[in-house]
């Protein structure tokens, strides 16, 4: 019951995006334009047959969709539902393609039932794709589980995989025996574990008793142990305070820079993008909308800036002539600061300034690049505008 | 990669379970008292028996010890599904929430993964409780003590304890296709407390029930035969062995199968 | 007392019965199963017996009385010690302490949606089919109101003991034994595995002082007899509103205390 309740309740969220879209222009105008880098990824990696050997996941036009059970309302149609049912399709994933390297680590992005652990799930060979075709490491991971979870490792940032009762360390040794990892290897490994995190005082610790970012790092720890080809981290921040966070940021960079690991990380949390990945692939209501480099996606809405001001007199006085001296841009204003976001392919911030210069008394000023955050807020929301 | 063996899966088994037993010993008070509640359930479940046998002398022409001998046989060829099997309790909890998922990603056998994770010690006080009841309708009814019948003993108990893992393995796998699966679980639990009859007090149309399509007539019945009636032993009680085995891997198909339809839709 | 916000947890939780259609199901049948295996147990004993009235009670009797213990347990077990174990364990049980209703309540009126349903998928078709089978041995007549209103008095009676057993979670993590240890001793001497009127002498004495004979024995003794004397009637209902107000009484004021000692210790 749970479940199907979660997972409607996931879907009519996105339909409640939907409704407010309906004449979404500005999506469509986003789709084109982002299409743009997709594509690019594609052609070139159909055409290069040698370089898609070296792809460790490579993923062609998967689609999955779900069987969802339509609920009837109240005690009347609860009856119904014990005689009759009514099912709907779903379409969690709808035709995602992308090539992964090995050693990159991909963020990989969307608001929440966009699709991502769906994704995820075909990825490490617990769900079949119901169309297309997904290999990672050559092979398609849900014809051979376990032999793709030799290769892989996976963290889901709540829900901890080491077994409760026991010290880290037991689980650790149990854990190569499952992997079959070698004594050699296995002591490398605990060693630069050492050398990275205060592993001492976790080692003989139950997992029961750690805090919730004790356990994340553990897990993280325990998902790298047997060297795997690529890591899975699920919302590995998730609850964390800022100083666990920035450690587990740190661990997972220094693991993947050592042995090469490829990590697909989905977050909400775009600390973790900024200080992790290169790329980012985005994705709403199952359709992949962004896949490329970070940098790229700054420019790729223009190049804004934000342009703070502080001038005498009421602030929000102030902004609201501003807004009429500058239609193009949104002004807002605060206690503090007049925010105007500025499109630099209209008009130079330096020019907005100079013009604001002539007519208001400006007593300070700051500039602002536009945030990771504010970016993928922008393409979530691009069709509320 | 190649199948990994027995052996690896058992020495994997042994250090969990030393693992698991260390860290119970450490919670004492819990211990103590799920101990005293499988005492508890023992006691209960003699005293009702015999209070029942004080007003009826024998059933079917089956004595007193002689059903006292099919009790203990019971119970201990349910020691494993409650030793072992204990984590199919928590299976559908585990389905609903989603968290199920995090067993779908190690790289060995997942019906294993999963039943590893729990060992009920409790089940050892059952098991006490059921030699101790054998050993005293044993001498009572005046059996013979040769190392045959002691190897026919094994043998039995342990094939019969198959039949009761292997039914609730598929009760439990059913929380993969229909929800609160538990009424199905609970059934089966209540039912295998009629394992201790013999099946010949049914009627034929439960006689075959009991014998095919829900097998309880393995768990004590008809190994039992093999011991109490060596003159009558009817084909069925020679296969025993064979259908325990049969069932506990159609329930393993079923277990598996299940859990390769599963989609976490939890998350 | 405000009936409709209390009412409104009936509604939500007939609600949640019915999203199990297969649960249902289950049910429905697993209990006529069950009920055939009861008949051929009891008919076989009472047929081995070689009389028809055994300690005062006739096969009819035993039958009926056993069949319907059943279906009051299933349908009065709610499993209250599970649910208040669990939510204590996971520290949910902080968000019912807030809801703006006294939790004792709280969770009793969610049961009873599942009661109004359980009365009518098991308990109900139970009746009419033991009915029918024993072709008028349950008298129809006054004596159903008065098993009515014992009923009432049981499941209040077993939910005062239930969460009582469930406040003992507040101190200990061994749900499990805590749980078993209750259901084992209420099963037993409530009469619902074996009727009290099979129990030998002193056992039977003592156990008609405890408040458990109340649970299923009390209605089900109104329920057997077509024209009670006004003496006895008095003395079971009596006593049952006796254990009523005591282990009410008894399970507010140890949840109230229990609660006090836990956040003035911060649990």
């Amino acid at each position: 019951m749970v479940s199907y309740n979660l997972l409607s309740n996931t879907y009519s969220d996105n339909n409640v995006l939907c409704c407010l879209c309906t004449e979404n222009i500005a999506l469509q105008i986003l789709h084109q334009d982002i299409s743009l880098p997709c594509k690019q990824i594609h052609t070139s990696s159909h055409t290069e047959s040698e370089v898609t050997m070296s792809h460790i996941i490579e993923i062609q036009n998967v689609t999955k969709e779900f069987k969802v059970l339509n609920r009837r309302e109240g005690l009347k149609g609860s009856l119904r539902d014990l005689f009759s049912r009514d099912y709907k399709i779903v379409r969690a994933v709808d035709n995602v393609s992308m090539d992964i390297d090995q050693g990159e680590i991909v963020g990989y992005l969307g608001p929440n039932g966009a699709g991502k652990s769906t994704t995820i799930k075909m990825m490490t060979g617990v769900l079949e794709p119901s169309s297309g075709e997904i290999l990672v490491n050559g092979a398609a991971p849900y014809k051979n589980r376990t032999r793709n979870a030799q290769e892989i490792g996976v963290v889901f940032g709540q829900r901890s995989q080491l077994w409760w009762a026991l010290p880290l360390v037991e689980s650790f040794k149990i854990l190569k025996d499952i992997y079959q990892i070698d004594d050699k290897q296995y002591s490398d490994m605990m060693d630069l574990y050492r050398s990275l995190v205060d592993i001492e005082p976790l080692l003989h610790k139950p997992v029961r008793q750690m805090s919730l970012g004790q356990r994340t790092l553990s897990d993280i720890l325990a998902a790298f142990l047997h060297d795997p080809k690529i890591v899975f981290l699920d919302e590995p921040t998730i609850g964390l305070d800022v100083s666990m966070k920035a450690k587990i940021r740190t661990l997972i960079h220094a693991l993947n820079k050592e042995k090469n690991t490829t990590v697909i990380l989905t977050t909400h949390d775009m600390g973790d993008v900024d200080a992790l990945c290169r790329r980012i692939v985005i994705i709403d209501k199952g359709k992949m909308l962004y896949d490329n480099d970070i940098a790229h996606l700054k420019g790729f809405f223009g190049s804004y800036r934000t342009l703070k001001i502080r001038t005498a007199g009421q602030l929000s006085e102030t902004a609201g002539m501003i807004e009429k001296d500058l239609p193009d841009f949104t002004v807002s204003s605060d206690d503090e600061w007049i925010s105007i976001l500025v499109d630099e392919d209209k008009k130079k911030v330096i020019d907005v300034l100079a013009g604001l210069q002539s007519s208001y008394d400006i007593k300070d000023m700051q500039l602002e690049e536009i945030s990771t955050e504010e970016v993928i807020k922008k393409i979530y929301e691009e069709g509320v505008k | 990669m190649q199948r990994k063996s027995l052996r690896f899966y058992l020495r994997i088994y042994r250090k969990i379970l030393v693992q698991d037993l260390k860290s119970k010993m450490s919670y004492r008070a819990d211990f103590i008292i799920s101990t005293i509640g499988m005492i508890f359930t023992n006691i209960a479940g003699f005293v009702s028996f015999w209070i029942l046998f004080r007003s009826f002398p024998s059933i079917n022409g089956w004595t007193y010890h002689e059903i006292l001998f099919l009790y203990g046989f019971s119970l201990v060829s349910l020691t494993p599904v409650q030793c072992l099997f204990d984590n199919n309790w928590s299976l559908r909890m585990y389905v609903y929430s989603g968290d199920f998922i995090k067993y779908c990603f190690r790289p060995i056998n997942l019906f294993f993964y999963y039943q590893s994770e729990v060992f009920d010690i409790k089940g050892l006080g059952q098991l006490a409780f059921g030699l101790g009841t054998i050993a005293y309708s044993w001498g009572k009814i005046g059996l013979d003590l040769t190392p045959l019948m002691i190897l026919k003993m094994i043998v039995f108990l342990i094939t019969a304890s198959l039949v009761m893992i292997a039914l609730q393995n598929a009760a439990a796998a059913s929380c993969f296709w229909i929800q609160n699966s538990f009424y199905l679980l609970d059934l089966v639990v209540r039912f295998k407390d009629y394992a201790k009859y013999p099946v010949t007090i049914f009627s034929p149309v439960f006689k075959f029930i009991f014998t095919f399509i829900m097998p309880i007539a393995f768990i004590a019945y008809y190994p039992s035969l093999v011991i109490l009636r060596p003159d009558e032993v009817p084909l069925l009680s020679w296969l025993s062995p064979l259908i325990g085995c049969l069932f506990f891997i159609l329930s393993y198909k079923i277990w598996m199968l299940g859990a390769s339809k599963y989609d976490g839709t939890g998350s | 007392m405000k009936l409709k916000k209390y009412l409104t947890l009936t509604r939500a939780g007939m609600i949640e019965s019915l999203q199990f259609r297969l649960g249902t199901v289950v049910v429905v049948v697993g209990n006529l199963i069950y009920l055939t295996v009861v008949y051929f147990l009891w008919r076989s004993i009472y047929d081995s017996a070689g009389t028809d009235v055994v300690n005062g009670m006739t096969f009819s009797d035993t039958l009926i009385y056993l069949v319907l213990a059943t279906a009051l347990f299933n349908f009065m077990e709610m499993y209250a010690v599970w649910e208040i174990g669990r939510k204590i364990q996971s520290g949910a049980i902080v968000l019912d302490l807030l809801k703006p209703m006294d939790y004792r309540r709280y969770l009793f009126w969610s049961y009873s949606g599942s009661f109004v349903m359980n009365f009518f998928t098991t308990f109900l078709p139970t009746f009419i089919i033991v009915a029918v089978v024993t072709k008028g041995a349950v008298p129809m007549g006054i004596n159903l109101l008065y098993f009515v209103i014992s009923v009432v008095m049981a499941i209040i009676i077993n939910y005062s003991i239930d969460f009582f057993v469930g406040t003992i979670c507040l101190f200990t993590e061994s749900i499990w034994g805590i749980n078993i240890m209750k259901q084992v001793i209420v099963l037993l001497l409530s009469g619902a595995t074996v009727p009290i009127a099979f129990f030998p002498e002193p056992l039977k004495t003592i156990v008609m002082y405890l408040p458990f004979q109340s649970i299923y024995n009390a209605p089900l003794t109104i329920l057997l007899d077509g024209s009670p004397a006004p003496g006895d009637l008095f003395m079971i209902l009596g006593t049952q509103l006796f254990w009523c107000i005591v282990t009410t009484v008894i399970s507010r004021l140890f949840w109230k205390v229990s609660l006090r000692q836990i956040t003035v210790n911060g649990g």
